[in-house]
């Protein structure tokens, strides 16, 4: 699989260089407040049920091999097209 | 002149050989037996595309010998037949066809049921397929990864024309080809057109040229693996265009494996290229203008040709003082193990024509396997293998359209079929016939797929190169649904490939050295790989090693254990939401265990949290886990918004454990500074100097025994050790590795995480929930922990003394039934006896207490092992 990642700040990469941090899922515990003691079926659906879908995920990935900084990828799971996503 | 070793007989070969051209010229007619029947097969395409010369080669099985060089000491051997291949008993299967019916191996063999395993290895042995060396390790090649944004794979004229439209157009260009450009071509106008056009790609700076490659197959991306002699190229073109050409058609009538029947290719090649006449007399059998070509390169190494069988159009074209045959058939080749004559159909019947060689150029079909495996990817075709049968010209317009514009490149083009005669072996590299086609037929298998996989037809070494036109083409003459016509799905690879090729660059790994590498190496030590880095497992004597930790003082090189420092008005939250311990009431000065669960609450990583001062933190993780606990903890910064840095200092700094009744004593002899129990006691960290070094001293508990980590500046790390080594001489200091390491952890009862536990190991099943603060308002997992603390501990770790020494993996039962497995084991000095930790799964309730593991029996027992109450590491 070749796969060319647009790092913000390193430019076009390998994804050899980096490590998949899975698709973009609600966080647990809101932004500025941390998690909270959440409802444990929200929770697990929220750990468990990704929805792995085909078509454009935004996802995660960590620059490993290069800025070792986290960014936001916009992926067609079925082409592998990418487009670089929102900033976190 | 050079000679390579053909079965213990030297054989000579010229400058340009082939291993395949050294042994014909030499005599050899038989290269290989055939797969089930054991027919003699001789040379028949030369150009590597189907399975007659498969030849074991320096001990490498199947390799092609019609496209391998000749070099000085090859040994080379035939691979099939008993005893040898020239005088193979097993021929005698060539005249019990009904031993061995079309899809044997699903109906022969099968009652009673034992018999089948036995028929196998029989059968496996019978085939000859050539024997894996076993006993040699696999050359290691290297790997890089080429970019360019056209890649052309076939470096004959349409692929060369291609690649110089591409870099015209300032693409760049990487071409490969299986042997050197033009190298198998005769001489004549295509061999100086493809070398005209070579030679203005060489001066190109954007052209790269891949010859002796071979383009494995064509994989998303797209990525084409490439394998070299000596590399591994992956290939991540923008776009690919498939010039692969094509193989002359494969002609299916009575006798059509024998000896001495050619591809006109093939025949010509023999001739023109390696100057050996592949017979004495021929009958050549010419459809396309291109045999026409080959008759006077035959004619010119010495070779006889008795008669032309053509249509009107071409026969006009045949050189005067041939005899030629018009319109005819050739029905059937006949011969002991090799050709003796040939059987036409004539409009006046049939006649039989004595000959010794029989060169057919009936058609082409193209080698479009790459092209046919690439649905949906950028990747376009140029020259024979669209246009099959196409001239010079046309080849290099075809190039040009695809190598300019990828949207113009041209359509397939169906090839004129060659046809399929009433019998003759379809499959060259499975043995398969018409005849069985038809049986298979019959018994109602009737669609291509299907057929295929029943008979196993296309699924050899040539992967359908020769014969899957005439199996889509059976289906088809047979009346085949649409739905069952067509070609079978083309996968990669489409060459034969060794997983030792695909394996290239998987040896080429960071490796990581600490600071104090070379004083290991001085010392003598032996060194392990752990992860990425290299530590020491030993310095020559585990025992004492061990003993210098409980009974004197030991240092140890932990110089790799992930280090963070983290900083920021929001590090005391961040330090908060993460760990499971609670962090903000860690006054500065003091140390606490952490655990790192991720979201579903199973154990990532553990470590140590310090508290500097106001809002700073050093973290400490395992070894193998540094580089996910660094993404981990900036994972969460960015995603809460929190105004947190992390600084990686793995590897800026160096650390060294101090450890044993001894260290304090060892410390206040080089340190100006408070170390005693008030001032540094357990779990506390400070800030001295030892032997002129800033340290900062960790009181952490690992082993069991008082100890202080030492962290300091990385350039520091070899002056500290000398210091330490040099003032503990007379208290029996010794430095040790991970082997004694190994011991005095598991006496304490302390995990490897990875080795110890398994991906689904929450703290309760570690009997870690002292560590876990559940009283916390919320930290990453405790949601997972609380709903998976109603549903009852099914496995969880224990510690085990053992009768005798066990195994380490060894599973363990209660009664007959396994119930766990040992993940450690030691034998332990300190207490007199062997002890491990392992897994166990509760059983009828309860969790067994009386186990065995292999034949030693087990008990299990609380840890730790050694001083429960850990009052010698608290001192």
């Amino acid at each position: 699989m070749a796969l060319k990642i647009p790092c913000p700040h390193c430019g076009p990469r390998d994804y050899t260089e980096f490590m998949f941090g899975g698709e973009l899922r609600p966080m647990g515990g809101a932004p500025g407040q941390g998690p909270t003691a959440e409802d444990p079926h929200d929770d697990f659906a929220r750990v468990y049920l990704l929805d792995n879908a085909p078509g454009v995920q935004r996802e995660r990935w960590f620059h490993l091999f290069g800025c070792r900084r986290w960014l936001e990828l916009r992926r067609d799971t079925r082409t592998n097209e990418v487009a670089p996503g929102t900033a976190p | 002149m050079t000679s390579i070793d053909f079965e213990g007989t030297p054989v000579e070969s010229n400058e340009g050989d082939t291993i395949a051209s050294a042994l014909f010229r030499a005599g050899v007619r038989t290269f290989t037996r055939s797969l089930k029947y054991h027919r003699r097969r001789g040379l028949y395409c030369l150009s590597g595309d189907c399975p007659n010369c498969l030849m074991t080669v320096d001990d490498v099985p199947g390799v092609r010998a019609c496209t391998t060089p000749a070099r000085s000491g090859q040994r080379v051997r035939r691979e099939s037949g008993s005893p040898s291949t020239e005088r193979d008993l097993l021929g005698l299967a060539d005249k019990a066809h009904r031993l061995m019916p079309v899809g044997f191996y699903y109906k022969s063999f099968t009652k009673p049921r034992w018999l089948w395993p036995l028929v196998e290895k029989v059968i496996r042995r019978h085939t000859g397929v050539g024997t894996l060396p076993v006993d040699q390790l696999p050359q290691r090649k290297g790997a890089r990864h080429a970019r360019p944004d056209v890649l052309v794979i076939g470096g004959g004229v349409g692929g060369l024309a291609a690649a110089r439209a591409a870099a015209g157009a300032g693409a760049t260009v990487a071409v490969v080809d299986e042997g050197r450009f033009a190298a198998a071509i005769p001489a004549g106008p295509l061999r100086r057109r493809i070398e005209d056009l070579a030679a203005e790609l060489r001066g190109l700076p954007t052209v790269e040229l891949l010859e002796q490659h071979v383009a494995v197959g064509i994989y998303e991306g797209p990525t084409v693996p490439c394998v070299g002699p000596h590399e591994l190229v992956e290939v991540e073109p923008g776009r690919v265009i498939v010039a692969t050409g094509a193989v002359e058609a494969h002609g299916v009538f009575a006798g059509n494996d024998l000896p001495g029947v050619w591809l006109g290719r093939g025949a010509a090649r023999m001739a023109g290229v390696h100057g050996v006449a592949p017979g004495r007399w021929a009958v050549a059998v010419i459809d396309t203008t291109e045999g026409l070509e080959h008759l006077a390169i035959l004619r010119s190494a010495g070779m006889r040709v008795a008669e032309v069988v053509a249509p009107d159009a071409i026969a006009g074209r045949v050189p005067a003082g041939i005899p030629v045959t018009r319109n005819a058939r050739l029905l059937a080749a006949h011969g002991r193990g090799r050709v003796e004559s040939v059987l036409l159909g004539t409009a006046r019947g049939e006649r039989t024509v004595a000959c010794d060689s029989v060169v057919i150029s009936l058609g082409y079909a193209p080698r479009d396997a790459l092209v046919r495996m690439a649905e949906g990817l950028p990747v376009s075709a140029a020259g024979d293998v669209v246009i099959p049968g196409c001239t010079v010209e046309e080849a290099e317009a075809s190039g040009t359209r695809a190598g300019s514009d990828a949207g113009r490149a041209d359509h397939a083009r169906e090839p004129a079929q060659a046809p399929l005669g009433a019998e003759g072996y379809v499959c060259l590299c499975e043995d398969v016939g018409v005849e069985e086609l038809r049986a298979a037929w019959a018994e109602g298998w009737t669609s291509a797929e299907i057929l295929k996989r029943y008979t196993t037809t296309t699924m050899g070494p040539c992967q359908g190169a020769m014969c899957g036109g005439h199996l889509a083409a059976f289906v088809e003459d047979h009346g085949g649904a649409p739905q069952a016509q067509g070609r079978t799905t083309a996968r990669p690879p489409a060459r034969t490939v060794r997983l030792e090729d695909l394996a290239g660059g998987v040896n080429e790994v960071i490796e990581k050295r600490t600071a104090l590498h070379d004083a290991h190496v001085a010392a003598g030590a032996t060194l392990d790989r752990s992860g990425s880095w290299i530590r020491p497992s030993t310095y020559g004597d585990v025992a004492a090693e061990i003993r210098a930790v409980r009974e004197g003082v030991g240092v140890m090189d932990v110089g790799t254990l992930g280090k963070f420092l983290v900083a920021g008005p929001d590090a005391p939250q961040l330090m908060d939401r993460l760990f499971t311990c609670r962090v903000r009431d860690l006054k500065p000065g003091r140390a606490r265990y952490l655990l790192a669960l991720d979201e579903a609450g199973y154990v990532m990583d553990d470590g140590l949290i310090c508290a500097l001062d106001a809002g700073r933190y050093y973290v400490t993780s395992t070894t193998g886990g540094a580089d996910a606990m660094e993404a981990w903890l900036l994972n969460w910064a960015d995603r809460w918004h929190l105004r947190a840095l992390v600084l990686n200092q793995t590897s800026m700094l160096g650390a060294i454990n101090v450890a044993g009744p001894r260290a304090r004593e060892l410390l206040q002899r080089l340190c100006d500074d408070d170390v005693g129990p008030a001032a540094l006691g357990y779990a506390r960290h400070g800030d001295i100097t030892v032997a002129g070094v800033d340290c900062r001293a960790i009181r952490s508990g690992f082993v069991g025994e008082v100890s202080f980590e030492l962290h300091h500046r990385r350039s520091s790390g070899e002056a500290l050790w000398d210091a330490l080594r040099g003032a503990g001489a007379d208290m029996g200091l010794r430095p040790h590795g991970l082997d004694a390491l190994d011991v005095l952890r598991l006496e304490k009862g302390h995990s490897y995480l990875g080795q110890d536990t398994l991906p689904d190991d929450h703290p309760a099943k570690l009997g870690l929930m002292w560590a876990v603060h559940m009283d916390k308002p919320a930290f990453v997992g405790k949601t997972a922990l609380l709903r998976m603390s109603a549903l009852p501990l099914e496995r969880k770790q224990v510690g085990l003394d053992f009768a005798a020494e066990p195994q380490r993996g060894a599973p363990l039962y209660a009664g007959d039934a396994i119930v766990g497995r040992v993940t450690s084991c030691a034998r332990s000095e300190a207490l007199g006896r062997w002890i491990g930790l392992a897994w166990l799964r509760r059983v009828d309730g309860a969790f067994p207490a009386r186990l065995r593991a292999g034949g030693i029996g087990a008990t299990v027992v609380d840890t730790p092992f050694y001083d429960p109450d850990g009052a010698r590491q608290r001192a």
